[in-house]
């Protein structure tokens, strides 16, 4: 079998060295048994196995190992093969565990859906020799949105005024872009900082990962909105402020602020929604866009439409402020 | 409107039940009332299931339970002193959305002049995250009363 790898590799990519070869897999339903220097062949094209990707969290690598990054031998270009793994688990969201299913049906379905559309992953899915469905994944080529941002040298003020609106302006492209998704009766549904990314040359927002899949609810779309919330509030401002960081953060002068449970978050109880009470200059109507994802919120976006009609007007008044403000 | 024929929706929760207890309690057995018992089914998606026979079988056994439901709850309204001559259950299997919805066309097609729902305790997070039938309901529904039964 090694042979037959090795033979593959130096006829496809002469100029590759890797340092094991292995197997030939057409059947990909026993994906632990897939790693380093194997190949997956599906409808006749080879993907050579570099390693499983692994998340990130806490600072501990939780490697993924249904989900594997290859090189497509025929072409040389990198890829990214997510293979079936059915799992059910909770996703925790503050106090709240949210019964949660991996369906790599609604992913293709949607890769399907957003093809050619920039403002998402792009990839395909083919079947293996068992049926199981692959799915294949350009991958993006930039960072998370949230690091590229927290990663901007400046002062709140300063990137407020003079980089946000840009952000703002790409980010609610984004927010359109899931729209689209919920007009087409399906759901993100796992919008986190780590799945919006920002590609290096372009700039361009991409939404990456769409594998999660819930029971239904009423409002379906509730938790796809939520997460576009918070994604907004980092974004304003520029981290995540709990009460007990702020005095790192903040200026001296700005630490005497007195905060209340309803200025934080409704599921993320240590979160400060109320950003206006660290940053004064920030206009009030965006403001109020954050404390509708806060405790003291009685009424809640039900569509990314309503999100929108408020949120859109705030670029042109964060712009009439900059010339006020600097 | 007719505010005396009556729409329960009804699930296997413990508040549609004590929402159908209050509806017998109220009316009784006055005969000037018309009341239906309404399931609507929303089956869990495909997506959720890895072949296409788990998820057959799901949905079976979600009918199945709807209808045990159905005649439980029927049961308990006869005890009550209902009628059988003006009482109904009904199950409809929707594929949209919104169960919610599915009730206020229901209400508007029979032309119902009550809906009848209960509520079990939300938090806001809930309600934000997940929609709440009743709170919809009590928001959209027109042309009739709505009592909410907590």
């Amino acid at each position: 079998m090694s042979k037959e790898v090795e033979k593959l590799v130096k006829k496809l990519r002469p100029n590759l060295s890797i340092g094991e070869y292995g197997r030939i897999f057409t059947d990909t339903t026993e994906f632990m048994k897939i790693s380093y220097g194997d190949v997956i062949k599906l409808q006749g094209q080879h993907y050579l196995v570099l390693r499983d990707e692994a998340e990130r969290s806490f600072g501990i690598e939780d490697p993924k190992y249904w989900v594997k990054r290859c090189i497509h031998l025929e072409s040389g270009q990198r890829k990214i093969l997510k293979l079936v793994f059915y799992e059910k688990f909770d996703l925790k969201l503050g106090d709240l565990a949210i019964p949660c299913y991996r369906s790599p049906r609604k992913e293709a379905r949607i890769l399907e859906l957003v093809r050619g559309d920039k403002r998402f992953m792009q990839g395909i899915s083919v079947p293996d020799s068992k049926g199981n469905i692959v799915r294949i994944l350009d991958i993006v080529s930039g960072k998370r949105l949230d690091h590229h941002v927290f990663e901007i040298q400046k002062g709140h003020k300063d990137y407020f005024f003079h980089d946000f609106p840009g952000i703002l302006e790409k980010f609610i492209d984004s927010c359109r872009a899931i729209k689209f998704l919920h007009d087409h009766k399906e759901i993100h549904g796992d919008i986190r900082r780590d799945h919006l990314w920002r590609e290096y040359q372009s700039g361009q927002y991409v939404w990456i990962d769409f594998d999660y899949a819930y029971e239904f609810e009423e409002n379906p779309f509730g938790l796809d909105i939520f997460g576009l919330g918070s994604l907004l509030i980092f974004l304003a401002g520029k981290q995540i402020y709990t009460g007990t960081n702020l005095d790192q953060l903040l200026d001296q002068d700005q630490v005497d602020i007195t905060l209340e449970d309803k200025d934080f978050s409704l599921l993320y109880k240590n979160r400060i929604v109320n950003l206006k009470k660290l940053f004064p200059y920030i206009p009030e109507e965006l403001n109020l866009v954050f404390m509708h994802f806060s405790q003291q919120a009685e009424i809640f976006y039900e569509t990314v439409d309503e999100f929108l009609q408020d949120l859109e007007p705030c670029i042109g008044l964060i712009k009439k402020e900059a010339n006020n403000e600097l | 409107m007719n505010y005396k024929k009556i729409l329960v929706a009804v699930d296997a929760s413990e508040n549609a039940r004590r929402a159908v207890e209050y509806v017998g309690e109220i009316i009784g057995s006055s005969p000037d009332f018309h009341v239906t018992l309404l399931y609507v089914i929303r089956y869990a998606e495909r997506d959720l299931f890895p072949s296409e026979e788990a998820w057959k079988s799901k949905k079976r056994q979600e009918k199945n339970e709807a209808i045990d439901v159905l005649d439980d709850l029927y049961n308990l309204l006869i005890k009550k002193g209902l009628e059988e001559k003006t009482l109904k259950k009904e199950l409809i299997e929707i594929e949209d959305f919104s169960i919610a919805q599915a009730i206020m066309d229901y209400q508007q097609k029979k032309g119902y002049g009550t809906i009848v729902v209960g509520r079990r305790g939300m938090s806001k997070a809930e309600e934000f995250l997940f929609g709440s039938i009743s709170n919809k309901i009590v928001h959209y529904a027109k042309d009739c009363a709505v009592w909410v039964i907590e």
